[in-house]
Parts: C-alpha cells; structure tokens; sequence
C-alpha cells in the first residue's frame, strides 16, 4: 500500500465524485429525453458534445466493470450467446451486460443509446461490436472511416488526402447528428467546446510534464483513473477544473520532493492497458520500489485543436492515433517516453482479445534495446478478463523483470 | 496470393503473440522461412487488424525487397469511393516506379477482361454443384485457389477445357448431406475433404477465396482503373466491411439457391470480424431452418481430431433428420 501520506488528494475518491456521478448524470438525461449515444474509442467524442449529445463510452464501462469485479462474469454471459471468448473483454463484458444479468449491474448499466457512432481508427473490435449493439437495440449507426496512418506521422505529419477524407465525413457525421437529434448545429457552441477540450489537452501534458521529475509525483494508477476526462468528456468545464487542481498538487509535490516512493529505484513506461481489476498491481510495483512513470495511453489523446479550423483539427487530433498508425508511430512514442521521463525499463502488457496492440511488441522491444539499451517485458494478461493470467505469475514475471533492472552497485 | 501452409508456425511464433490470426501468423511464418523469398514485392492493405500488423511484422522481418500497403476503406459511401480509386492510383504509380513499367489504360481494360472471364468461368463451375451435383466441394475449393496462384489467361484456359470434358463425366461425385460453409479465408482443402468424406458435400461456401472472390465482376464500360477500385468496395463483403448485411443476404441466398440442408461455420482464430458477425449469421441460417455447427479452428490445424468428431457428429444428424 502507497504510504497515505504519500496519496495524492485531487484523485482521492475519484470513481466516486466523477465517474459515478457521470453514469448517474447519463441516467438522468435519458430520463429526460436528453439524446444519448454510444461512442467507440478514439471517435471525435467533441462533436456529440457540440451537439449536447450525451456521449457513452462503453469501453469505460467494461473498465468500471472489471475494477468492479463483475467483468468475467458478464464476458461468460456474452460467450453464451455465441461470442468467442478470444473477442475483446470490453466488448464481451458490455455486451453481457446488455443481454441481461441477474444480478444488479455496476451504476444500472448502461442508458440506452438513440443512436451509436465509432470509428475504424481504435480497432476491429469497436465498429464489429457496435454493429451488434446497433442490431440488438435497432439503433442506427454511423461509421468514420478513419484512413490508416501508414507513415506513422505525428499530426503535423500527416497525408493531406487522408485529412481530407476525415474532415468530409465529419460534414457527413453533422448531417447525421442533425437528424437523429432534430437540432441544427451550432458553429458557436462547437468552437467552444473546442477550446475546452484544447484547454483540457494542455492541462493534462502538463500534469504529465511533471511526472518527469525525480521522484515522480503521480503513478499509473491515478493517471488511469484521472485519463477519463480525456477520453470521455474533454470538452468540459468540469475536466478542466479537475485538471487545474490536480496539476496545482503535482505542482506543490515536485516543489517539495515528494514522490509517489520513498526510494524511487526503477521508473518505468506502461504500454497499452492496464489490469483493470487489479489496479493495486501498481502498488505492489511501488512496493518494490519501482514507479511507472508515463503511460503510453496518458499520450495518445491529447491534441491541439484550433476552433478556427475545427474539422482540419479534429483529423489531426485523431487520425495519428497510435492504434490507427503503423508500429512506427508506438516505437517513437515510448522513445520519447523513456528519454522526457528518464525511465529505465518498458513494460509491454498484451491484451488477450487486442490484435492491434498485442501484434508488433516484439518489434517495439528491439527498436527500444537497440536504441536506447532499455529492456522491455512482453506480458501475457488481459485488461478486464482475469481468467488470462493468475495474478501470482504477473507478479513473479515483475519481480523477475525488475531484477534485470538492477544497476551493477545494487547486486 | 500469399498463404501458408498447415502446420506449427514456430518461427512466426517467437514474434507474433499466440492471439493473432492464425493464417496471418502462418503467412509469416512462410516468410520467416523463406517460402517467398523470390518476391520483388508484397502487397498488403489494413483491412482488419491482423493484416494491418501484417505489415508492420514483414517490413521489419521479411526479405521482400518491396512492401506497400493500399489504404482501403470499410465503407462504400461515394467519399469512400473517392479515397480509395486516390489510393489505387497512389498504388499504380508506386508499381509504375519501382518496376519501371508503364500501366496504360489499355492493359488495364484487357486485365479486366481477362479477370471477368475468369470470374464468370468460376462461377458457372460453381454452379455445378447445384443439384444433383456434378463436382465435389474439394474440386471446386482446389480449382478456386488455383486461379489465386497462376496467370489469369492460362486458368481461362484450363477452366474452359475443364467445363467441356466435365459434361460427360463418368465419375460424378457421390452426394451426401448437402452443406454450406462459412467462414473467412480457406486457402486448403483440408478441411473440406474432411467434410466430404463423413457423408457430406460442400455445395456452397462464403470464403474470401471461394464465392466471394468471384462473385462480382468489374464494371468494363468507362475509366478502367475506377471500375477496378469500385468493385473492391461494392462488392459482396468480407466482414471488415461495414455492409455486413450484403454478406448475410449473400449466405441466405446461396443456402436457398444450392439447396443446403445444414451449415458448418469455420471461424478461423483469431478473426475478429468473423467473431463478431457469427452469432447472428448463426441466427439468420437457423431462422431458416437449417441446423448450424459453430466452430473455431487454428490454421496449424491443432485441434484437428476435435473438429472431426464434431463435424462426423453434425453430418449424421442432419443426414438423421433427412
């Protein structure tokens, strides 16, 4: 357990005052016939909120599920309908919780969406699943064909033809929010949410700015329960006072040296997802004296968006995603990450029902070795479905990772 | 056409995750070994996950000299149309450049000449296997891949010898429980003459190297290179794209025009569209009636004995019923 002294106060009780209190919200504006819509990940989420759309996240659904310990038994409810139990946990897990659970679901379950929108960017996963969500509820469905980053670029990198295809469906995306809603868009009201999520953007790099201190104030397992106002609702006052206030108390720690360990020994990057269902991995890893220090999912959802240029930006912010980017653009990140956060190991967790981020880890440990002389551990878990992998053996594979770590004066 | 072979893929293994799709780690693994070492170059496109990683894993570990992947859209929307033909001339000019060749409109008209007769000539093959039928599943599945591996003209040519000596066949194949099979890619007989030879025959199937690559030809009127691209969007589906239910309607289409009695769906791991889809393709054949055996199956054919009691089980119940 992380020293109390130690816990930060901002994410303190979190789940309780945002995330709950977001599902409880979404309850209540479906009630009242506020339009609700299911949304995949990496999706421009701003445009459902210029357009007062309560946006849902089912993917944050199935993690509340896990950190709840009902996803496994809502992924069996999904495999007897026919679902393979190689698909994706989250997909599983929601989609057992639609067809029904005798037990009472984590926050009610979902609301009922008027209508759904994903994108081919995260991965195969989102648009086939929300075709069955689509089907199941009889609820349209709209799908951003996101094209595939094949340079790997960064978002002033990117192919202008591929910018050019993503903004002309965002007009397609507005014609078909317009019709489902039965409100016309307002270009004001999309500006200023845009310069809310930017706002909201720039808070978070600075919150992770600050994690390159040594020691680091802030571990993985605030950082993945706080990343949810940049994922789900980033144009939102709400982020971006949550944001200030959390930055404010890094701020204050680093000034003062505190860090998330007494005897900060090993600062790690943490590719992909984590165990949901067991958060407190991460604390036993602090335990052993080891911080993860950045996250690779804490750096793939920030962006620049510029209200002056709303769609061009939107494209820009999305489109070099690194699930929709070659392996080019993971192995430049977690560069990046190992050299701004002075880190010394990598861990590379594949995710069971993920072929877009378990394929490519071999490469991605190489280019990193190779380059900088860092190890990385490929390890075999899953996100939400613990049946994977027993929590003795992730444990022993840490241990034994981080004992490579050593420095020679500590053998 | 790339493919690999059935069997352990330990090379691929040691670089690929064991959930992957089996055929794109099998494929590797045939490059791993050098099985295609005599490529100038590979071809590939992001239509689902594993081929987008694909990729990724040949350019850093292949030989091929030359890897190029064609953005391809899972949409067939008019923008979509327009993206994709930008990418199809992206792709000629890169062929253009890299083998110093010019692709002229002509070549390209006569191309799909070649291709549509070839089409048509599998499909009218196809169709022998409606009742009663005149080849068995495993011919057909062996005469389909072979177009995938050899110049188009030549196959023309086989296939139309081929259809005039198969009229007087003496040797007609024995017809068993008739059975539509489904699934995504079949790139090997084996699993079919496993069917055929528990009393069944495949007269019908949904395989991106079966009905689907033939079933649609390419628009020969106007700008050659646009019909090319216009029809890898508009036609019958595999499951990456978004009009899955053209490919439902395809399947129920095909049970009723060959007459099946039963359906097998192979569902090769680790595909994630086809896992998707399959409980409600599931669905839409049992709410025909039909009896439906679900199965998930590696392409290193590791679990080959399971598949067989299974498959003989579900044979003589619908042979039962019959």
């Amino acid at each position: 357990m992380t020293a109390p002294e130690r816990r930060l106060k901002s994410t303190s009780g979190f789940y309780k005052n945002y995330v709950k209190k977001f599902y409880e919200d979404a309850h209540r504006a479906k009630i009242e016939k506020q339009p609700v819509a299911w949304v995949s990940s990496t999706f421009p989420v701003e445009t459902l909120q210029a357009m007062d759309i309560v946006p849902i996240w089912p993917e944050n659904y199935a993690s509340v599920c896990a950190a709840r310990q009902v996803s496994v038994e809502l992924c069996e409810r999904a495999e007897r309908e026919g679902f393979s139990r190689d698909l994706c946990s989250y997909s599983r897990c929601v989609l057992g919780s639609m067809f029904g659970y005798e037990k009472e679901l984590p926050e009610g379950g979902l609301p009922k969406p008027d209508f759904l929108v994903a994108t081919t960017a995260a991965c195969d996963t989102h648009t086939k699943w929300f075709q069955v969500a689509s089907r199941l509820f009889k609820v349209p469905l709209f799908i951003l064909d996101t094209p595939y980053n094949i340079g790997g670029g960064d978002s002033s990198h990117l192919d202008p033809a591929h910018i050019e295809y993503y903004e002309s469906q965002l007009e397609e995306l507005f014609d078909f929010l317009e019709k489902q809603t039965g409100t016309m868009l307002d270009k004001y009201r999309l500006s200023q949410i845009l310069a809310l999520s930017d706002w909201t953007s720039r808070l978070w790099t600075e919150i992770q700015d600050l994690r390159k201190n040594v020691p680091s104030p802030m571990d993985a397992r605030d950082a993945f329960s706080a990343v949810f106002f940049m994922l789900c609702i980033p144009g939102s006052q709400m982020a971006v006072d949550f944001y200030t206030q959390l930055r404010d108390e890094l701020r204050q720690r680093v000034k003062d040296d505190v860090g998330v360990v007494e005897n900060e020994r090993y600062r790690l990057v943490w590719d992909n997802l984590p165990l949901w269902y067991n958060l407190k991995i991460f604390e036993y890893l602090n335990s052993l004296g080891a911080v993860v220090v950045a996250e690779v999912f804490s750096h793939i959802w920030t962006g620049n968006l510029d209200p002056s240029k709303p769609f061009e930006s939107l494209a820009r912010k999305y489109l070099p995603n690194l699930a929709n980017s070659t392996v080019q653009r993971r192995i430049d990140i977690i560069h990046n990450l190992i050299q701004d956060f002075h880190a010394n190991g990598v861990i590379l967790p594949t995710n069971w029902g993920c072929r877009m981020m378990s394929i490519g880890e071999t490469i991605v440990r190489e280019a990193v070795r190779q380059r900088l002389g860092v190890p990385s551990l490929i390890i075999d878990v899953d996100s939400s479905d613990w049946r994977v992998a027993p929590d003795v053996q992730v444990k022993e594979r840490f241990e034994t990772f981080l004992e490579t770590l050593r420095r020679p004066s500590e053998t | 056409m790339v493919w690999g072979r059935l069997g352990d893929t330990n090379l691929a293994d040691a670089y690929m995750p064991s959930n992957s799709c089996s055929f794109a780690r099998s494929c590797f693994n045939a490059a791993l070994r050098g099985d295609y070492d005599y490529l100038d170059g590979f071809v590939e496109n992001n239509s689902c996950d594993n081929r987008g990683k694909t990729y990724d894993m040949w350019t850093n570990y292949s030989k091929v000299p030359n890897i190029y992947l064609i953005n391809t859209p899972h949409i067939n929307t008019e923008k979509a149309h327009q993206f994709f033909y930008q990418e199809v001339v992206k792709f000629k000019e890169w062929l253009e450049h890299k083998f110093n060749k010019q692709i002229s409109d002509d070549s390209l008209k006569n191309a799909i000449k070649v291709y549509n007769e070839n089409r048509s000539l599998l499909k009218k093959i196809y169709d022998l296997k409606m009742k009663p039928p005149v080849i068995s599943g495993v011919e057909f599945l062996e005469i389909a891949l072979s177009s995938l591996i050899m110049p188009k003209s030549e196959h023309n040519e086989l296939l139309n010898r081929f259809l005039r000596e198969v009229e007087n066949r003496s040797d007609l194949p024995k017809e068993g429980v008739r059975l539509l099979v489904a699934g995504s890619v079949m790139d090997n007989t084996e699993l079919v003459r496993l069917i055929e030879s528990v009393g069944a025959s495949v007269v019908a199937d949904d395989w991106c190297t079966g009905s689907r690559y033939f079933w649609n030809l390419v628009d020969s009127d106007g700008d050659p290179l646009r019909a090319i691209a216009r029809r890898y969007l508009d036609k019958v589906p595999s499951s990456f794209m978004y009009q899955r239910e053209e490919r439902f309607k395809h399947v129920v289409e095909l049970a009723k025009q060959f007459e099946v009695e039963g359906a097998i769906m192979f569902v090769l791991k680790y595909c994630d569209t086809h896992m998707f889809d399959a409980p409600l393709l599931r669905d839409e054949l049992k709410a025909m009636g039909l009896p439906v055996l679900y199965l998930e199956w590696e392409h290193s054919m590791s679990g080959f004995a399971g598949l067989k009691t299974r498959i003989e089980a579900f044979v003589e119940m619908v042979g039962g019923v019959k």
